[in-house]
């Protein structure tokens, strides 16, 4: 029960970022998107997924709302209150065929492998080689922000 | 409950928001919606059948991700100094009236 609930505040959350006018207003849904995302998976026995998902959000939406105040044009109007309650029962109308139907399909055998297993055996190479690339637009960033202050002294 | 219809319940949503919006930021909410859904399918499917694989491989989806969103920030950011709006209809209409002018 608890994830048909969650679902359909997914698909709600995501029906107001898209729709709503008022960009922090929809930014707000959006955190509630990812919020709800990361319970999902949570409640399927995928915490790391959820912790990434949760990091990863949080920093997206950090810039959003500061790009969102910044940037975004200012609404003609503002939204009404039935224009959200629609919005809320076209979220609703969207989440019940995730609820009642399925996708029956057969599952291929793959490997048994554990999360750790995964990350450092299969993936090692390239989790090290993006950690490398994070290095080095961190250093680019540090080298042009002090040649920046170098000259403006 | 089935989370590849509800993936592609989200996806249908982040599609129709990406052809209609006329709003940059709202665009990259679009284009973030559908990653959400993509890597909702991935997780989805990879707890199903308990593996820990498609956990570790959601880590380069992620990465992707955050990746397309810088990008698409520090376009929208150049493109609301040249302009002066994040809208694209406006934008559009800028951009014809700098080439009308140029011709004549």
């Amino acid at each position: 029960m608890i994830l048909e609930i969650i679902s359909v505040g997914l698909i709600v959350s995501a029906c107001l970022a898209l729709f709503i006018d008022e960009m922090v207003y929809s930014v707000a849904a959006l955190a509630g998107t990812f919020f709800f995302t990361a319970i999902l998976y949570i409640l399927n026995g995928s915490p790391f997924a959820a912790i990434f998902q949760f990091v990863v959000g949080v920093g997206t939406l950090a810039i959003l709302f500061l790009s969102g105040e910044m940037l975004g044009d200012k609404p003609i109007k503002k939204a009404s209150p039935q224009k959200t309650f629609a919005l809320i029962g076209i979220g609703v109308v969207l989440s019940l065929p995730a609820i009642f139907l399925s996708v029956t399909g057969s599952t291929g055998t793959m490997s048994d492998a554990s999360f750790g297993d995964a990350l450092w055996n299969l993936r090692g190479m390239d989790v090290i080689l993006q950690a490398l690339v994070v290095l080095t637009v961190a250093l680019g960033i540090a080298i042009i922000l002090y040649e920046k202050r170098k000259g403006g002294q | 409950m089935d989370f590849v219809i509800l993936s592609l319940v989200m996806l249908g949503l982040g599609v129709y928001g990406l052809l209609t919006n006329r709003q940059l930021l709202k665009v990259f909410i679009s284009v973030e919606l559908i990653a959400t859904a993509a890597t909702l399918n991935f997780v989805m499917l990879a707890s199903s059948t308990g593996q820990g694989l498609g956990q570790a491989i959601l880590i380069l989806a992620f990465s992707t991700d955050t990746a397309v969103s810088a990008i698409i920030l520090a376009l929208l950011v150049i493109v609301s100094k040249k302009y002066g709006t994040s809208n694209i209809s406006e934008i559009l209409k800028m951009q014809d009236k700098v080439e009308s002018e140029a011709e004549a």
